[in-house]
């Protein structure tokens, strides 16, 4: 990682840290800053996508269908701005079930360790475990009392999960010794 | 390429190289050992993660796509199972920086990587040599996949076609392509398992031939079809013919490192070697089945007169857990590990001279000293051990 990446990584983890106090003590107030975010990030998502098309995927083998994607993307971004407020519940649920599969690949990959016989694996088991039942658990009562705190709850939750990986990842020693 | 050519093939190819049985046994375990030494085993081992040469199925899942694990995935898949053939290669329309620096990892045989390769095994153990002959024999069957996830170079689509010769001459099989790992693969009705076309860029599912299933590792099979770097240009891949070809030169390569052959030059093939038994190797490559470990470990018998033993993945794992501090890296694990850790290191070096980070950074030691990835110390402790 070069210096830039450390640093830009570093302050995209902070920024997730404060964002997720921000939303925990006034989930309602800023929610439908949530939404909106979402909204541009569907935005950026398409920008990017164009750019990866004239970058790359225009020498690709079917390379047009990332262009057609692109424009449908924007077009959505667009489309999504006048939902914000009527569809926050529905995009914290995909939020949430982003989050109970990412718990159950951990568990999956603790069981493989734990096959291999390694000791490094109980706490991956356990945070996939935590990860998955309060995933389910925030989605079953988000279903039950159509409660949108609660789920705002629990993607703080994987907000701060996120950040403090990415500053860790920010420390890690990467680079490789050539010896001629 | 899969158990039954990088453990029972290899085998027969040492012999035919003038090995004894008991020093082919330790380059065939060690050709083999490069598929299945994977962090998770390392961990269980206690031994260095960075030393991994592949990563298990749940790993790849659990991998980060941020920078730092595609530089982990595109080290360990470039390095050892899909060596770049020409890292100064260009291709014919102008294009990006980013395209190019994927593009420069196309896999393929006769590159200047995989002389270095062998050259890197010279003298440094048998272990270094059954890992310098799985890279040079994955060159052949890899051929036009690259070590790194890439939507733009490693897709594929509905052109693709199954070779199959009979008695009305050559004709065109359409390949269906399905996503349940859990099924094996129709060999009848050319139905083969394959990952799941993803759009994103970096995705898992996008790395090397998983979007040709498991087609590049069967000797037998030939197919053609449209890789997405090569611009709507049908590609035919002969695999009998390069597995011959990946069989001879293993034993030109390895005649080089015992010593018989002064140098080892690319584009050079062993074919008198093989001569006496050319018919039987060439039905064994050419039998429709899945596994040809069966055939090879007959004729490897047949060889040496002696019997191969069944791979077994816990065969010297006590030897290097028992082993004192000191004494771990001349273990045979201990052997391995600083072979793939010297591999690793060249492979990513080269990559960054063409200055690509795909692979990560590298640190010229004689330059800068050391910085970066501790495991790597165990090279220069190697290296003023030569010294001494």
């Amino acid at each position: 990682m070069s210096y830039w990446q450390r640093i830009k990584n570093i302050l995209i983890g902070i920024a997730f840290l404060i964002f997720s106090l921000d939303l925990f003590f006034f989930p309602r107030e800023e929610f439908q800053y949530v939404a909106l975010i979402l909204c541009i990030l569907l935005f950026v998502r398409g920008i990017r996508q164009l750019i990866f098309y004239f970058s790359m995927a225009r020498h690709m083998v079917g390379g047009k269908t990332v262009l057609y994607r692109a424009v449908i993307v924007l077009d959505l971004a667009m489309f999504c701005i006048g939902l914000v407020s009527v569809s926050s519940f529905v995009i914290m649920i995909y939020l949430l079930i982003f989050y109970g599969y990412s718990g159950a690949v951990d568990i999956l990959r603790a069981n493989e360790a734990r096959h291999f016989g390694t000791k490094v694996w109980k706490t991956k088991m356990v945070n996939g475990i935590i990860r998955l039942v309060f995933a389910i658990l925030l989605f079953v009562l988000g279903l039950i009392f159509y409660s949108t705190d609660l789920l705002i709850y629990g993607f703080c939750v994987s907000l701060v999960y996120s950040g403090i990986m990415r500053i860790i990842t920010s420390f890690r020693k990467t680079a490789i010794v050539y010896i001629q | 390429m899969n158990s039954d050519f990088h453990y029972y093939a290899t085998y027969c190819a040492a012999i035919l190289s003038g090995y004894s049985h008991e020093e082919a046994m330790t380059i065939c375990y060690s050709d083999q050992l490069v598929d299945l030494c994977s962090k998770t085993l390392l961990q269980e081992l206690k031994a260095p993660a960075s030393a991994a040469t592949t990563q298990l199925q749940l790993e790849l899942m659990d991998a980060r796509t941020d920078i730092v694990g595609l530089q982990d995935i595109t080290r360990i898949w470039s390095s050892f199972h899909f060596l770049p053939r020409d890292l100064d290669a260009k291709p014919h329309k102008k294009c990006s920086k980013t395209y190019l620096n994927k593009y420069r990892l196309i896999c393929g045989p006769n590159g200047e990587l995989v002389k270095m390769t062998v050259e890197l095994a010279k003298e440094k153990g048998l272990q270094a040599v059954g890992l310098a002959m799985h890279i040079l024999a994955d060159t052949w069957a890899h051929t036009y996949f690259a070590g790194t996830p890439s939507m733009v170079i490693n897709n594929t689509n509905y052109h693709f076609y199954e070779l199959i010769s009979g008695e009305e001459g050559e004709i065109r099989r359409k390949i269906t392509f399905r996503h349940s790992a859990s099924l094996p693969d129709d060999l009848e009705n050319s139905v083969y398992t394959s990952s799941l076309p993803q759009n994103s860029e970096n995705s898992i599912m996008n790395l090397g031939h998983g979007r040709a299933g498991h087609l590049p590792d069967y000797s037998f099979i030939r197919y053609l079809y449209l890789p997405a770097w090569g611009e709507y240009e049908e590609f035919t891949k002969d695999n009998p013919s390069d597995y011959h070809h990946a069989f001879c030169q293993m034993i030109y390569a390895m005649k080089y490192l015992r010593g018989v052959n002064d140098e080892f030059e690319t584009d050079q093939y062993d074919t008198e070697a093989i001569e006496p038994y050319d018919e039987e190797i060439d039905s064994i490559i050419r039998k429709r089945q899945p596994d040809a470990s069966a055939d090879w470990k007959a004729f490897g018998e047949k060889l040496s007169g002696q019997t191969i033993e069944p791979f077994d993945l816990m065969r010297y794992q006590g030897e290097y857990k028992n082993a004192s501090e000191n004494e771990k890296n001349d273990t045979f694990i201990g052997q391995f590990i600083i072979a793939a850790l010297a591999q690793k290191s060249m492979v990513t070096n080269q990559i960054f001279r063409r200055g690509s980070k795909l692979a990560g950074y590298s640190v010229d030691y004689g330059k800068k000293g050391f910085r970066g990835d501790k495991a790597y110390r165990m090279l220069i402790e190697r290296l003023e051990g030569m010294d001494k």
